[in-house]
């Protein structure tokens, strides 16, 4: 009975920190999508493509480099820079526009670049390892976890919560979130909003890019993988609610935590289970957990 | 604008489409597919460019109802009327359900409870393999024949007759969506896209309405979608994928919104287009992209407006189009 016991213990253990890393992931997913629509209104359809950019990125330049760290700063980085051009030549255009003119814009946008990924890379979707220090598991007694997964968490939580600083504690993060509120009031007040939102657009984007940086070396990197992120993030926002870094962190945990549960007595079920699970929220609570209304 | 044309008029030009189409594209197969998409872009048009509500999830009336009408006529045989009605009156249902359940939210919100809802259905397409074929779809779906009392009964064996079977029934869903969207029901939509608080404040049930213009939509998209399954004599799982939605929301703001016609040229366009460029070069929807952007920064009316606004340039009319000019 006790070893049964403490069988049962580790595997939820083990399940309940798979569900708290793939959580963290799709928080940054959801931040990302969340502040750039609290900011500017804008809706970003090629939000998904964006974090599947990030993990090529990231292969790409472990590919040159043979170095797994240069990949995964240079997978947000790179992303962001990116996002920067598109947005000054491209996504500024579009803020005053209505949000289905933006969603069939930023749509052609995700075809331009899913199409390029595949014109680059290739159609065999790419594997990346994770550094020789980070491979193999590690062992707590008789407790053993994947040391790259625990490693994502503790890249997620560090960079959440260096997001939090940077939006709760800097004039930059004021200015965002008096911007969310009010944009007019924010540029009658003397703030040049146009380096605000190019600035935030590439904040959410690069946090897109991170999430897929983190991924690739337990998903590998497949121009297809966008669909389902995007997918995963709109549902973390609709749970939690639009423009809240509380309500993408809550979506974020309880996607991943359902997720990682489900797959442990219905693996095919796990998508199922997340979108029935947003279904009931939606019913519940029609503004979502922490949305305003 | 489309209130002051006769009726009769738009029964000559819905055949006239019908009848010339084989002719004017390289094959029956591929005039097929454009009135069949045609149907499945006038369902998303009711939603899009009479409500103004933006449906991303239009490929799970589509896919459920090439499931609808694929198991009815493997399973039961029960000839084609009974099958297309339980494809129409499922696509009907379930639509008004997902309807239901995504106007709770509005705005931003609602498009991406669509999204949800049509993910949530491929993935259960995906796990009902016993029934749908899961990834490998459904396969051999045949086409059942038309029994009308004191006439011979009809198989659509081949190309021709499959396509004359698909143009009677795009004029008749044509003709039926024409007088929905002229009749007063009609000029209710138009209200809610212009100005949702001022027609609930005239005392419409604006959600009754939504609610009935997605039942409307999901059954013309089942039925489109049931007649491809017949079509193909298969249903892949794809028929109810988000890249499904895409094509087909892409078709229809590429036709133009807020005009059945659009609808029609959207898909003829984007088929044609598709048709030929996917044998030139295998990332041809980069150019599609390219093409989105271009067409929704500098002509977001779409070809069916811009089609409509030379014309009258033409003629030299051009200053009452601003009046039509409420759709954007």
């Amino acid at each position: 009975m006790r070893v049964r016991g403490s069988f049962l213990m580790s595997l939820y253990l083990f399940q309940t920190l798979n569900g708290l890393g793939l959580g963290l992931i799709y928080f940054l997913m959801g931040l990302g999508l969340t502040i750039i629509f609290g900011m500017m209104n804008f809706v970003n359809f090629a939000h998904g493509v964006f974090y599947a950019a990030g993990a090529f990125i990231c292969y790409q330049f472990i590919a040159w480099t043979g170095m797994f760290w240069v990949g995964l700063f240079a997978g947000p980085i790179v992303v962001g820079l990116l996002a920067l051009i598109l947005e000054r030549f491209l996504i500024r255009r579009l803020y005053a526009s209505d949000h289905a003119v933006q969603i069939l814009v930023t749509i052609g946008l995700m075809l331009i670049l899913r199409e390029s990924i595949l014109l680059i890379w290739g159609t065999v979707p790419k594997n990346v390892s994770p550094p020789e220090i980070l491979s193999g598991v590690l062992l707590i007694g008789d407790f053993a976890y994947p040391k790259y997964r625990l490693f994502i968490i503790g890249v997620t939580i560090v960079a959440s919560l260096g997001v939090w600083l940077l939006l709760e504690r800097t004039r930059f993060g004021m200015t965002v979130r008096a911007g969310s509120e009010n944009p007019i009031m924010v540029s009658m007040l003397g703030v040049n909003t146009s380096k605000l939102f190019a600035a935030t657009f590439a904040l959410g984007v690069t946090l897109a890019g991170l999430a897929g940086g983190l991924m690739a070396p337990i998903r590998g990197a497949s121009a297809f993988m966008g669909a389902e992120a995007l997918g995963i993030a709109f549902v973390v926002v609709v749970i939690g609610g639009m423009g809240s870094f509380v309500g993408a962190l809550a979506g974020g945990l309880i996607v991943g935590l359902v997720q990682s549960f489900t797959s442990g007595f219905w693996p095919e079920g796990t998508n199922v289970m997340i979108y029935s699970v947003m279904a009931l929220i939606i019913m519940l609570r029609p503004n979502g957990l922490f949305g305003r209304s | 604008m489309s209130t002051s044309v006769p009726f009769r008029v738009h029964i000559a030009a819905s055949v006239i489409i019908a009848a010339a189409l084989p002719f004017l594209v390289p094959s029956t197969v591929l005039a097929t597919e454009i009135l069949i998409f045609g149907m499945a872009v006038i369902g998303c048009n009711l939603l899009l460019g009479y409500t103004g509500l933006l449906s991303f999830g239009q490929a799970l009336f589509f896919g459920a109802g090439a499931y609808i009408a694929s198991l009815t006529a493997i399973h039961w045989e029960i000839g084609l009327i009974p099958v297309l009605l339980l494809t129409i009156l499922a696509g009907a249902i379930l639509a008004a359900i997902v309807g239901y359940l995504a106007i709770r939210r509005q705005g931003i919100y609602f498009v991406m409870l669509t999204l949800a809802f049509g993910q949530l259905g491929y993935y259960i397409a995906f796990l009902a393999e016993e029934i749908t074929g899961g990834e490998d779809g459904l396969l051999d779906v045949p086409r059942p024949p038309l029994e009308l009392p004191l006439l011979p009964d009809m198989t659509f064996a081949n190309d021709a007759s499959f396509y004359g079977l698909t143009a009677v029934i795009f004029v008749l869903c044509f003709l039926m969506m024409q007088r929905l969207v002229d009749s007063p029901l009609g000029s209710v939509l138009k209200a809610i896209r212009q100005n949702e608080k001022r027609a609930e404040a005239i005392g419409y049930q604006v959600r009754l309405y939504k609610i009935a213009v997605f039942a409307f939509s999901g059954a013309i998209t089942a039925l489109a979608g049931g007649l491809y399954a017949m079509m193909l004599n298969f249903a892949p799982l794809s028929n109810i994928d988000i890249e499904t939605s895409e094509q087909i929301l892409f078709m229809a703001v590429l036709g133009g919104l807020g005009s059945l016609y659009g609808s029609v040229i959207g898909a003829g366009v984007f088929l044609v287009a598709s048709d030929f460029f996917s044998e030139l070069w295998p990332r041809w929807m980069l150019l599609l992209g390219l093409f989105l952007v271009v067409v929704m920064m500098f002509a977001p009316g779409g070809l069916w407006h811009g089609l409509v606004v030379g014309f009258e340039r033409l003629r030299g009319r051009h200053k009452t189009s601003t009046e039509e000019n409420d759709h954007g």
